[in-house]
C-alpha cells in the first residue's frame, strides 16, 4: 500500500514490520509519534508502553533485549541525556536482541532547551548512528539498524531531526510483520559489568567499530562529478540538491547516512579530485571535523568551508535559501542568488505562545501570584505546557532548566537567598519523570520551599499521553494509579494541600496565602483536567456593562479574550472553555455565562 | 502546482488540511512531501504547513517558490509572503485575528497582497463554517471552496475520497455533509 507517513510514523511502521517486540519511550517533541503510532499496532509478541522517563525506558528495553527481543527506546535529544547513564554502560555490556535507540534532534530549536547533536553522542559512546534524510529513507533503514545491532551485539542509535521526524512523505510498503522467535534470557558472566571486564569489552568495542565500517558505508552515497565537493547528511542533503539545481555539473555530493563510524576509504576516494569541500550539516560540525582530521592524517591539503570557518551557521536550522547563501558566499558568484520577490514586506508582529484558553494552569499560576502579592518571591519553572507561565501577563516563572529542575533549583536558591520565598512549579508527568528525587532531597535536607504540582491528569504538551498519575496505560487500559499526595506524604512531607484551580478564586487565594504563611516545606497539588480533554458546559460573553477597561485581558492573557479594531472587548465563543477565570477580575460585572444550548 | 503553503493559527485545522491536500495529490499518483511545526503550545500560535509535490525535494518550500498560499488567517498569510512571488495564487480566508499587543489592521494586509499579487481571492470560509454550524471546519470549508472555484484542480468526488482516507469515520460523515452543502449553496 501507499500512504503518506510522517517521519516518526514511517519509523514506527518499519519497526513493527521488522518485528520489534518491545517499544518503550517517554514523550517529547519531536519524537512522540514513534510510540504514539506503534501503540496502534497489536500482536501477541509485541509490547508497548510509556515509561516514567527515558532512563527507565532504555533500561526496560535493555532487559528485554538481553532476553533476545527486538526493542526500541524512543526519546528526544534532551531525553537522551537522562538515558545517558544506561546507554554508555550498554555500549560496553552489549545487547542480545536488536536494540534501537531512537533519538529526535531539534535544530532550530523548535521545542527544546538545547540544540545538541546526537551524532556527537554516538562518537561519545562509541556506537553506530543512522541519520536518514527523509521519512522514506528512515523507513528503509530500520531493517539494517536491527541487523547491525544483532550482528555486533551493540545498541544502534537512530537519529533524526525535526524536519525528518515531522515531515510527511508518500511511502510504499507491505504491512507484513517479520515474526522472530525470542530465545529468552540466558545467563552469561558478561552481563555483569565489572571493571576488568569493562576494559576487555572496550577493546572489543573499538574493534567492532572498525569491523562494521565497510558494511555500514553502503548506506552512504556519492552523486555527481563536479570539482566542488559537498559533504552533507540528514535533511540537509535535500537542501543541497535543491540549491544546486541547474548547476549540478559544478558539484558532487557525498551524502553521509551513517555518521559514525565513518568509512575513511570512501571519503578519501571522494576528495581525490576535488578543488574545494563545503560541509552542509545542521547542529554540530561532526562530518566536518571527522573529514578534516582524515585529510590531515593523510597529508591532503584542500580548502574547506563549513562551520569552523564561519561559512555555515552554528546555530539554527538550515533551509534551501540558507544553503544557497552559503554557496554564494563560498563561490562569490551571483548566479546562485534568488530573485528578490517581495519588496514592501509588512512586519507582522510575533504571536507569543500562550497557555490555552481555559487552561487550569493559568488559574493556578494566578492564584499563587495573587496569594504572594507584595512579597519577594522567586518562582522556579519546569518543562511542559506550564513553561508558558513565564509569558506575560502571567509572569510567574523565573527559571527553567530541564525536567525536574524546578524543585531542585528552588532548593539551591533557598540556600543562597533564604530571605525570599521560593516556589517551584512542576507538572504531573514531570513530577513522576524526575521530580520525586528532588522532593526527597528537599525533605531530607530540610529545604523550606513550596512545590506546586500542576496536575492536569495528562501529559499535555506532547499530546495527552497517560502517566503513572493517571493510572491508565498506553491503550487506556487499567494500570495502577500512583497517587501524588501519597508519594508526597509517604516521603514525610506533612504540609499538603489539594486545590481545584477552577473553584472559587478568592477562596483559593486565601487558602494558598495561609498555606504559605510559615516558611516550611509544603506541597500544593492543583488538580483539574486539561481543558482540551473536557467538553465545556458553557462559555462566557461580555455584556453591555463593559467599560473597555481591559482588566480581563491584561490580567489573564487568555487567548479567548480579545479587542477588536474599535477597542471593543469580546470573548471568542468558539475558543472560550467556560472556566470563568476572567469573571473574577471584571470590576463592572460585564462578563456573564452562557450555557451551551442557549 | 508543486509547492503549497498553508498559513494560519493553531486550532484552525491547518495540519489536517495539509494531510488532506497531500492525499488529494497522492490519489492522482504523485509523490508528496509535507512539513509543519508541531509542539510548543500551538493553540493560538502561528502554524504553517508546506506541501511539496515531488520526491527529490526537501520538506521546506524555499523563498519565492510557493505556487499557492492558502491563508486560514490573514496576518499569518502576510507573515509568509516571502514564500510567494508575483505569479503565485493567494487565497485568503476572510478571518483576521490580530496578534495580541499589536495595532496591525486588516486593511494593511489586504493592501500588501493586492498591490503585489494579481491572482488573489478572499473566501468567507469562517462565516460559512459558522453558518453550517461547524465552526471548527474552517479548513475543509476552505478546501472545498478552493476546489469549487477551480483554483485547485480537484473534483468534489476527489475531495470525498481523500477525506475518507484521512478522517475517522465519524469525522468523515460530518465533513461529507459539509462539503455537499457547500457545493449546493455557495
Amino acid at each position: 500500500m501507499k500512504k503518506v507517513l510522517m517521519g516518526n510514523e514511517a519509523v514506527a511502521y518499519s519497526l513493527f514490520i521488522n518485528g520489534v517486540n518491545v517499544a518503550v519511550g517517554y514523550p517529547g517533541t519531536p519524537s512522540t509519534e514513534v510510540i504514539e503510532t506503534l501503540k496502534d499496532f497489536q500482536d501477541d509478541d509485541f509490547y508497548v508502553e510509556w515509561s516514567t522517563n527515558e532512563k527507565v525506558a532504555l533500561e526496560v528495553a535493555a532487559g528485554a533485549s538481553l532476553a533476545g527481543a527486538r526493542t526500541v527506546a524512543a526519546m528526544k535529544q534532551v531525553g537522551l541525556n537522562v538515558a545517558a547513564d544506561p546507554l554508555l554502560s550498554l555500549s560496553v555490556v552489549g545487547v542480545e536482541g536488536g536494540l534501537i535507540v531512537f533519538v529526535a534532534d531539534d535544530p532550530g530549536p523548535h521545542s527544546s532547551q538545547t540544540e545538541q547533536d546526537t551524532r556527537n553522542f554516538a562518537r561519545f559512546c562509541n556506537l553506530p548512528v543512522f541519520d536518514p534524510s527523509s521519512p522514506k529513507e528512515a523507513f528503509e533503514l530500520i531493517k539494517p539498524a536491527f541487523e547491525i545491532s544483532e550482528k555486533y551485539k551493540l545498541p544502534v542509535l537512530f537519529r533524526m531531526t525535526t524536519r525528518v521526524c515531522h515531515s510527511n512523505q508518500s511511502v510504499e510498503f507491505e504491512l507484513k510483520r517479520e515474526k522472530r522467535k525470542i530465545k529468552g534470557f540466558r545467563k552469561k558472566p558478561e552481563w555483569v559489568i565489572l571493571p576488568a571486564l569493562s576494559y576487555k569489552k572496550h577493546m572489543e568495542l573499538e574493534q567492532k567499530l572498525q569491523d562494521m565500517k565497510k558494511e555500514l558505508s553502503v548506506y552512504n552515497k556519492v552523486e555527481g562529478k563536479g570539482k566542488i565537493g559537498i559533504v552533507t547528511g540528514g535533511v540537509s542533503y535535500f537542501y543541497v540538491k535543491e540549491a544546486i539545481k541547474g548547476f549540478e555539473d559544478l558539484f558532487s555530493i557525498l551524502k553521509i547516512t551513517v555518521a559514525h563510524p565513518l568509512d575513511e576509504e570512501l571519503i578519501l576516494e571522494f576528495v581525490k579530485d576535488k578543488e574545494i569541500l563545503i560541509f552542509i550539516e545542521e547542529l554540530d560540525p561532526v562530518l566536518e571535523e571527522e573529514v578534516k582530521l582524515l585529510l590531515f592524517e593523510n597529508g591532503r591539503i584542500i580548502s574547506t568551508y563549513g562551520k569552523r570557518n564561519g561559512y555555515v551557521p552554528f546555530a539554527g536550522e538550515l533551509d534551501v535559501d540558507k544553503v544557497k547563501g552559503i554557496f554564494y558566499k563560498v563561490l562569490s558568484d551571483k548566479r546562485f542568488l534568488m530573485k528578490n520577490t517581495f519588496t514592501d514586506v509588512l512586519q507582522i508582529p510575533k504571536r507569543q505562545a500562550q497557555l490555552c484558553a481555559g487552561c487550569p494552569h493559568r488559574n493556578s499560576f494566578l492564584i499563587v501570584k495573587y496569594a504572594t502579592k507584595g512579597q519577594d518571591v522567586i518562582f522556579t519553572g519546569d518543562i511542559g505546557c506550564y513553561t508558558l507561565g513565564f509569558a506575560k501577563p502571567i509572569s510567574t516563572t523565573d527559571t527553567c532548566l530541564c525536567m525536574g529542575a524546578s524543585i531542585t533549583m528552588a532548593q539551591g536558591l533557598k540556600i543562597t537567598d533564604g530571605s525570599k520565598k521560593v516556589i517551584a512549579f512542576i507538572g504531573d508527568s514531570t513530577f513522576f519523570h524526575s521530580g520525586i528525587t528532588g522532593l526527597v532531597n528537599s525533605y531530607y535536607n530540610r529545604h523550606n520551599i513550596t512545590i506546586c504540582i500542576l496536575d492536569n491528569l495528562t501529559t499535555g504538551m506532547t499530546g495527552f499521553q497517560p502517566h503513572p498519575g493517571t493510572g491508565k496505560k498506553i491503550y487506556g487500559e487499567e494500570g495502577r494509579k500512583v497517587s501524588i499526595e501519597s508519594i508526597v506524604k509517604g516521603i514525610g512531607v506533612e504540609k499538603v494541600l489539594v486545590i481545584d484551580p477552577y473553584s472559587d478564586f478568592t477562596q483559593n487565594v486565601d487558602k494558598v496565602r495561609e498555606f504559605l504563611n510559615n516558611d516550611q516545606l509544603g506541597v500544593i497539588v492543583f488538580r483539574r483536567e486539561c481543558a482540551n480533554l473536557k467538553s465545556r458546559e458553557g462559555y462566557f460573553k461580555i455584556n453591555q456593562n463593559c467599560l473597555k477597561c481591559k482588566v480581563c485581558l491584561n490580567v489573564t492573557g487568555c487567548p479567548a479574550i480579545d479587542e477588536d479594531e474599535n477597542g471593543n472587548i469580546f470573548i471568542d465563543s468558539v475558543l472560550c472553555k467556560g472556566c470563568g477565570l476572567c469573571k473574577n477580575f471584571c470590576p463592572y460585572y460585564a462578563i456573564e455565562k452562557v450555557m451551551e444550548n442557549e | 502546482m508543486n509547492d503549497i503553503i498553508i498559513a494560519g493559527i493553531g486550532g484552525q485545522g491547518n495540519i489536517l488540511l495539509s494531510r488532506v491536500i497531500c492525499q488529494l495529490f497522492m490519489n492522482r499518483g504523485f509523490d508528496v512531501k509535507s512539513a509543519e511545526n508541531i509542539g510548543m503550545s500551538q493553540r493560538g500560535g502561528s502554524v504553517v504547513s508546506y506541501i511539496r509535490v515531488g520526491d527529490e525535494v526537501g520538506p521546506i518550500v524555499p523563498d519565492g517558490k510557493a505556487d499557492i498560499l492558502i491563508g486560514l488567517e490573514m496576518s499569518e498569510a502576510a507573515r509568509n509572503v516571502n514564500k510567494i512571488n508575483k505569479d503565485s495564487v493567494v487565497v485568503l480566508n476572510n478571518k483576521f485575528v490580530r496578534p495580541k499587543n499589536s495595532d496591525l489592521k486588516k486593511q494593511e494586509i489586504l493592501n500588501l497582497i493586492e498591490s503585489n499579487i494579481s491572482k488573489f481571492y478572499i473566501l468567507n470560509a469562517y462565516d460559512i463554517a459558522l453558518e453550517l454550524d461547524m465552526p471548527k471546519a474552517e479548513n475543509i470549508t476552505m478546501l472545498t471552496l478552493i476546489c469549487k472555484k477551480e483554483i485547485f484542480p480537484f473534483s468534489k468526488e476527489e475531495i470525498m475520497t481523500a477525506l475518507k482516507l484521512v478522517l475517522s469515520p465519524q469525522m468523515y460523515e460530518m465533513n461529507k455533509i459539509l462539503v455537499e452543502k457547500i457545493y449546493e449553496k455557495y
